[in-house]
């Protein structure tokens, strides 16, 4: 049996290197793939970091009326804290705000002699809200206005910021459903390119297989040395991706870096290398045996 | 060895390649099967390596149902049939050596037995000195008498020749059905399917007459290819 394998495997070897022009060929498509296929999963982990980026600055906020006791905010701020979607629910009293006002506009003497001007606290007191999920914010929003202390807020800047919240979510959803669907459908031609190559290769050795057949080779027989053939496309396929996407995301992350600098890219293709080396090696092999498998099988009736 | 039954092949929708073809071959015989181009010759020996499938009747080969096997199963029936063909059917890539050496491994036979075996069977063909040779080097004769080594690799039984000499000189034929006598003569039932009279006649063993697909004669002793 481990004789027998063995035998089939180094037929497949033998194969791959006599036929060495159609394996070159199929070889480099099935590369070219694959580079796609990381290029995409790039796009996608990028366009996910900056969503994320942006969905962490995006915040709710009710402004209170000047004449609101600290007692009705704060009654306001326990009754959200409670409910699940909250993240996180900060206090901002009006004197608070005064200063981080002052303290934003410290350059602006215009700003700070009209402030001294004042008699007042010109400022309202607020809560800034975070919720686990941008969807969730509507209902918050509707959950202040509905309160018994409705009557002291001044205005909910989700209205305001309504416009902004829900592109940066339609942005995070499109990218999450068209990325998926890009690679599938990468996958689907990356596997037709293929399958015809290897259709073509073994198209070539028709008469070898029917004379296999005829001097009673099992169908394992004639189908091993062809799916080691495929798997060995895609092996090489594979390393050739990778050998090619490391380098040049080393090249590509500084400039990112500059544009988004929450986001380090080499980093996190370096850190999660054992994985996406695993995962395009076996995707490459998945993909040149499959290929075969199915190219011969139409070869294989008896 | 080999029985059919009331068998009949038939192309959709109304193309009878066999109609009600009854014959039985006892071990040890030598049968040649005569007719002209489409009488059915060549189907009735796919039928029995089951490359062909009958559409009524029945067929066995050494005491087993055709039909009761599985496909998983249809190469270990050919490594007990040997098969010669007209166009030789030999991979052009591999030496005389290899060719045999492919048919041993396919059967699962270990690199020992593959290398006593193989020159053994080539010496007896009268190939000794082509080992090496690729099938583009040989001459017609030395084709078919590889493709017969080839298929005698696995000492089958049963020996069917679909029309071995159909591409070869008369020299080389009568080359050729002398080493199918000898086969014979050392217990393998040879079924050979040809049109070529003198050889049929120079034979002088059973010959089934087959036409439009019938059996219309079947002359058991020194048989002549009448028509």
């Amino acid at each position: 049996m481990i004789i027998n394998l063995k035998k089939i495997l180094d037929s497949g070897w033998t194969n791959f290197r006599r036929n060495s022009y159609l394996s070159f060929g199929a070889t480099g498509i099935m590369a070219l793939a694959l580079i796609l296929f990381l290029g995409l999963l790039t796009i996608q982990f990028l366009t996910s970091q900056v969503v994320a980026t942006l969905q962490d600055k995006i915040d709710i906020s009710a402004y209170f009326k000047t004449d609101a006791t600290e007692d009705q905010v704060l009654k306001i701020k326990s009754d959200v804290s409670v409910l699940p979607e909250i993240e996180s629910v900060v206090y901002v009293s009006r004197d608070q705000a005064l200063s981080d006002f002052r303290a934003r506009h410290a350059q602006d003497e215009l700003i700070q002699e009209s402030l001294d001007q004042l008699e007042d606290n010109p400022l309202a007191a607020s809560l800034n809200i975070k919720t686990r999920d941008t969807s969730q914010y509507a209902s918050i929003a509707k959950f202040l206005e509905e309160s018994p202390l409705s009557s002291v807020i001044d205005k909910i800047s989700f209205y305001e910021n309504r416009g902004v919240i829900e592109r940066v979510e339609s942005i995070a959803n499109g990218v999450k459903s068209w990325g998926f669907g890009a690679v599938l459908l990468l996958a689907l031609i990356a596997m037709l390119v293929t399958f015809n190559t290897v259709r073509l290769t073994i198209y070539n050795q028709k008469q070898e297989i029917e004379i296999m057949r005829l001097v009673g080779a099992s169908n394992w027989h004639i189908r091993g040395p062809y799916l080691t053939e495929g798997g060995l496309y895609g092996l090489f396929a594979s390393i050739i991706a990778l050998a090619v996407f490391y380098p040049a995301v080393y090249l590509v992350s500084d400039k990112v870096y500059s544009f988004i600098p929450s986001v380090n890219l080499f980093g996190y293709f370096l850190t999660s290398m054992s994985q996406i080396v695993l995962m395009v090696i076996g995707l490459g092999i998945a993909l040149g045996a499959v290929s075969s498998a199915i190219a011969i099988r139409k070869h294989l009736r008896v | 060895m080999i029985k059919l039954h009331k068998v009949k092949k038939i192309y959709e929708p109304h193309d009878i390649v066999l109609d009600n073809i009854d014959l039985e071959i006892k071990p040890g015989e030598f049968v040649c099967l005569v007719g002209v181009s489409g009488a059915g010759k060549s189907t009735l020996l796919k039928m029995l390596t089951k490359e062909e499938r009958p559409t009524s009747g029945s067929i066995s080969v050494e005491g087993i149902d055709l039909s009761e096997i599985k496909d998983n199963d249809i190469p270990y029936l050919r490594r007990k049939i040997g098969t010669v063909y007209q166009d030789f059917k030999l991979l052009s890539k591999k030496t005389a050596y290899e060719n045999v050496a492919f048919a041993m491994e396919v059967s699962g036979a270990g690199q020992e037995e593959i290398e006593k075996d193989a020159p053994q069977i080539l010496g007896i063909v009268g190939l000794k000195n082509k080992l090496d040779s690729f099938p583009d080097q040989m001459s017609g004769g030395e084709k078919q008498r590889l493709a017969i080594a080839r298929a005698m690799i696995h000492r089958p039984k049963i020996l069917l020749a679909d029309e071995p000499t159909g591409n070869l000189d008369l020299v080389n034929s009568y080359d050729v059905v002398e080493l199918l006598l000898k086969i014979n003569e050392l217990g393998t039932t040879v079924v050979l399917a040809t049109h070529d009279t003198n050889i049929v006649n120079r034979i002088g063993r059973r010959v089934v007459s087959m036409d439009k697909g019938r059996i219309v004669r079947d002359q058991s002793h020194n048989g002549r290819y009448v028509i």
